[in-house]
């Protein structure tokens, strides 16, 4: 897939390595100073660091992430004679938008790869923890990556459409929103079918909070996991027809 | 190699381009010429179908372009339209990489591309550092990589200097030579007049003209120049022909053969003498402004 290669190479001297390495270990030195400042020992010692560390960091700072990472990845496009240089090539408009959405899943799974370094590393040096991190949070870190990608899509499709950089991180940051309503009033299908509400889902694997029974089930992966493919398959598509259709003004 | 068929856009109301009937023989250097927003650009992202006509159809290379044939079309075209474009953040070398990685090209390629626009002693530089004549280089190179019978350039030489100008100029001619079909627009008729072997005028959205650069020069007639040494008098004795002060002379605007007999005649008869009749040198410029009343070029 050469536009999927060329889009890697877009990545070279880009922002976006900032937010991947900022925003995780953001998400892990609060998880670390709220547990020092409020003098609460981590009881469960990993799975407590883990919960804390990660479940907020999967309702809003991920997703605003994955936005900021979209629209990153699509200023380069809006910008001189790029949209028409990429529209009057032979790529299809398929491949166009699924070499974003590939980028973008590797960033995803870039900043998940930072945040499990940062917490096993703040466990360690900081807690003096026992042992390492479970290999379950590894199977969940997985889960977490791949229900990144409807969500990638779908800020993908919102910042190929938008030559705001801001407008579509705004639209991620209601919908997160919103997907913490649902999760929170119990409204789990619609939760689920929620690009962004998905990655709350995820995030909370294991922890026992929200709507989570507090082990990894193979039920809960495989549901998010499909569920996951399957949304990014519509919004992928969708996004394709869409910009097939569209004059390059 | 280009023929379109009462080819149209509309915005809403505004009419942008309107019954156009294109011809670019193959192997030319067609020169699309036009003021600024008499419709060139949009023509030409019509060309590539970046935007969907209002009305009409477009053949490229015996084919419809259209939106389900667009992509196997795109493998043969070469463009540039608007800005040049590329990535500002990598370096040439990694634009051209980029290109490559896309296309599923051959390093040669890229390498030749480069080659033609004389680029390869920049390519390990950032693009936000370039000029914009080595941005324009670039986007060329870019389109050019894929090796396109047919190469379409939208203002090439837009903020280039007289020599940028010159090679771009050399360049056009060059890939022309090779076989390369090259349609190029510009406001500025100085730039591609000499470079160009058809031209297309185009006039608030309507094609004024096309057709050799001789066939534009003989739609227009020169202006009469009478050399007399009674020019203000001569001037009121033909005000019902337009004659107007130009100098020592009367000049005459619009006149054909018969006219300027029966000009001459009425000064002969007035006793006005009469030292000399003869047509202005006109340009392609005046003819130009004659076909766009006076706008641009």
């Amino acid at each position: 897939m050469g536009s999927v290669r060329a889009e890697f190479l877009k990545l070279r001297r880009s922002m976006s390595w900032v937010v991947v390495v900022l925003l995780p270990l953001t998400a892990v030195v609060a998880g670390a100073v709220n547990t020092v400042v409020a003098g609460e020992p981590l009881e469960d010692h990993w799975h407590t660091l883990w919960l804390r560390a990660v479940v907020f960091y999967g309702l809003f700072p991920l997703v605003l992430g994955v936005a900021v990472l979209a629209s990153l990845v699509w200023r380069v496009e809006h910008r001189g004679g790029n949209w028409n240089a990429l529209m009057g090539r032979q790529v299809s408009s398929l491949h166009v938008v699924v070499g974003k959405t590939a980028v973008l899943a590797a960033l995803a799974a870039a900043m998940q790869a930072v945040l499990v370094v940062g917490i096993v590393v703040v466990g360690k040096l900081v807690f003096a923890l026992p042992g390492t991190l479970p290999p379950e949070y590894f199977l969940v870190s997985a889960v977490i990556v791949l229900a990144c990608l409807p969500v990638a899509a779908f800020q993908s499709g919102l910042s190929m459409l938008m030559r705001s950089f801001a407008a579509p991180i705004a639209v991620a940051l209601l919908a997160s929103a919103a997907g913490m309503l649902l999760w929170m009033t119990r409204i789990e299908a619609l939760a689920l079918l929620l690009p962004h509400g998905l990655v709350g889902r995820a995030t909370q694997m294991g922890t026992g909070m929200l709507a989570d029974s507090g082990t990894v089930t193979a039920g809960a992966v495989t549901s998010v996991v499909v569920i996951a493919l399957g949304l990014t398959a519509v919004v992928t598509l969708g996004t394709a027809a869409v910009l097939d259709r569209r004059d390059i003004r | 190699m280009i023929t379109t068929h009462d080819l149209g856009k509309t915005y809403g109301d505004r009419t942008v381009v309107a019954n156009l009937d294109l011809r670019v023989p193959e192997g030319c250097v067609y020169g699309f010429l036009g003021p600024n927003g008499s419709g060139k650009t949009t023509t030409m992202k019509m060309l590539l179908s970046l935007v969907r006509p209002t009305t009409g159809e477009i053949r490229i290379m015996g084919r419809p372009m259209e939106r389900s044939t667009r992509r196997e079309l795109l493998g043969h075209i070469g463009a540039l339209i608007e800005t040049p474009p590329s990535y500002e953040h990598l370096t040439g070398r990694e634009n051209m990489r980029l290109v490559k990685r896309l296309l599923d090209l051959d390093e040669g390629r890229t390498t030749r591309a480069v080659r033609t626009v004389r680029l390869q002693d920049h390519l390990d530089k950032r693009v936000r550092d370039y000029s914009l004549g080595m941005r324009q280089r670039l986007g060329i190179a870019m389109a050019l990589a894929r090796e396109p019978r047919l190469l379409i350039l939208d203002e090439p030489t837009n903020g280039l200097d007289p020599a940028g100008i010159e090679e771009i100029r050399r360049l056009l001619a060059q890939l022309a030579g090779d076989g390369t079909t090259v349609m190029v627009s510009s406001h500025l008729l100085g730039e591609i007049d000499r470079t160009a072997t058809v031209l297309g005028i185009l006039g608030e959205g309507r094609m004024l003209f096309q057709g050799t650069r001789d066939q534009l020069l003989a739609r227009s007639t020169p202006d009469v120049l009478i050399d007399t040494p009674e020019p203000e008098r001569a001037t009121a004795l033909t005000a019902r022909w337009s004659a107007y002060r130009d100098g020592p002379a009367v000049r005459l605007p619009g006149l054909d053969r018969t006219g300027t007999a029966r000009v001459v005649a009425h000064l002969v008869h007035e006793r006005v003498d009469v030292h000399g009749v003869r047509r202005d040198a006109q340009s392609l410029e005046d003819v130009f402004m004659d076909l766009t009343g006076g706008r641009g070029l």
